[in-house]
């Protein structure tokens, strides 16, 4: 049954990542150039980025968060608990400045 | 023999005895066990099963009920029974079918008071459940905090 609900959840979450990158590769270009000052500064900082393929995605800009719909959403927000959770379990077990600052694969801060 | 965390350290008929003070109740999926700010007249041991506990955030001006943790069998839930003002500060719902054992803080509390040692055991056993969250929700503040300092401070 846990198995099968896990199932379903990355079902979902993968779900949520595919209508994020939809929505981000769809969105009018005239959206963008209306866009806050702080997300064409993101843009200008990706453009100056090479594109690498085994690098990591640029972050999306915040406008596109306002795409996804509210239950993927909750989902992403579960996810990034559940990895905070875990995270600082490491720093508890060992504790020392970098585990307490270690990077998680969230999809909310990266 | 139930493996309780609030039990660890006590003699096996010590630890039986104080699970026939408390009664089983079974939970459907998406039952709700208690509501934040609802009275805590109980404490319960999780059995089998899973519960999230959640608080309420607004998402995009809608109130939520957001994930903050998840108890599972052999964790206990709702010691705000034994610590005043005797309110929970969190929802517990069931995620997946979840059997508890439920006992209700007088009861408890009598039994504990009429031997010193299990008392103190289960003190301390408590001590340590309030003192790991305290130490994790410590380090998951400072994180946000931390991502807060880069973001603005940069």
């Amino acid at each position: 049954m846990e198995m099968l609900l896990m199932g379903a959840c990355l079902s979902v979450f993968g779900l949520a990542v595919a209508c994020l990158a939809f929505g981000a590769a769809t969105r009018d270009p005239k959206e963008a150039t209306v866009a806050a000052p702080a997300v064409q500064k993101e843009k200008v900082k990706g453009a100056a980025v090479p594109a690498r393929f085994f690098a990591d995605p640029p972050p999306l800009p915040m406008a596109a968060y306002s795409q996804v719909p509210i239950e993927a959403l909750l989902l992403q927000i579960e996810n990034h608990v559940r990895l905070e959770h875990a995270a600082a379990e490491c720093f508890l077990a060992s504790p020392n400045a970098s585990l307490l600052h270690s990077r998680t694969i969230s999809t909310l801060v990266n | 023999m139930i493996h309780a965390d609030l039990l660890e350290g006590l003699a096996q008929e010590e630890a039986e005895r104080i699970l026939t003070l408390g009664n089983r109740m079974v939970l459907t999926s998406g039952a709700e066990l208690f509501h934040l700010g609802d009275a805590a007249e109980c404490i319960y041991l999780v059995i089998r099963g899973r519960l999230r506990l959640t608080l309420p955030m607004r998402v995009r001006s809608n109130p939520q009920d957001v994930l903050v943790e998840e108890r599972s069998g052999g964790q206990t839930v709702g010691w705000s029974a034994l610590t005043p003002p005797y309110q929970f500060t969190l929802t517990a719902t069931a995620a997946v079918e979840t059997e508890v054992i439920k006992f209700p803080r007088e009861v408890l509390k009598s039994h504990l008071a009429a031997h010193p040692d299990t008392g103190y055991t289960v003190s301390m056993n408590l001590s340590r459940v309030i003192g790991q969250r305290l130490q994790l929700f410590q380090a998951m503040w400072l994180r946000e905090i931390q991502r807060m300092v880069e973001l603005r401070c940069a």
